[in-house]
């Protein structure tokens, strides 16, 4: 198992199209990805678009991943990389 | 159940919001070529409606069930969807949301037609809150 901790940057948080974009992500692995909002402990499973959504993940909130199974060090190192990149947005 | 097949939808409403509903699903999650959206304008006539629904079902339709998702029970484009309900690969959820749209999107090729219909009746029904309670359950305790 691997975690890591993420602020949300981008100024509209993760939001539908942001979450689909995770999504689309965490669903390559085989590993399972667990998101955990670290102000309320509030958790998601990072697979299904509604459950990301339901954490209601706005701009400065911190997020624990935690990743779990094969592929799991290569799920934590690209999903830290989508938040760095913001998404894609802000540019 | 084979694998590769999916389940169809049909989304029926008033006027555009079918349109619109499949719009904003696909601005999410992507290109949802199983399902279709039928606009009923207010006054069109209820045998060209049907007909309509009848050809959607048809370009959806894999063979183990078409979903069609209305906006509002006892509404035209409920009542009209109804009269599909005798075949027995038909279901219909009523009150359609965007999240149902969604969830039916990413469930259509993993279940059987009546679980589809079960979870996004319940996906539909859970997406519906009090934005407060999640977000600001401070200020309920403070106006209680």
């Amino acid at each position: 198992m691997l975690e890591a901790t993420v602020r949300v940057t981008n100024t509209l948080g993760l939001h539908a199209r942001a979450a689909a974009r995770l999504v689309r992500l965490a669903v390559t692995f085989s590993s399972s990805v667990k998101i955990r909002r670290k102000d309320n402990d509030s958790e998601a499973n990072a697979k299904d678009i509604l459950s990301v959504l339901s954490i209601a993940a706005s701009f400065g909130v911190v997020l624990q991943f935690i990743a779990d199974g094969a592929d799991e060090s290569d799920a934590i190192e690209q999903i830290k990389q989508l938040f760095a990149d913001n998404f894609g947005e802000d540019k | 159940m084979s694998d590769t097949k999916r389940i169809g939808g049909v989304i029926i409403s008033h006027g555009q919001l079918a349109n619109e509903l499949v719009g904003a699903a696909e601005a999410v999650v992507g290109d949802l070529d199983h399902i279709r959206a039928v606009s009923i304008g207010w006054h069109d006539d209820v045998e060209m409606a049907k007909a309509e629904i009848e050809q959607a079902i048809k370009e959806v339709s894999e063979g183990i069930g078409v979903l069609l998702l209305t906006d509002m029970f006892g509404g035209t484009p409920t009542n009209i969807a109804a009269m599909f309900l005798d075949s027995n690969d038909v279901e219909i959820v009523t009150g359609v949301n965007l999240p149902m749209v969604i969830k039916f999107a990413s469930i259509a090729r993993e279940t059987t037609l009546h679980d589809l219909a079960k979870e996004v009746e319940e996906q539909g029904k859970e997406a519906i809150c009090r934005a407060t309670t999640l977000l600001l359950p401070q200020k309920l305790k403070k106006d209680a």
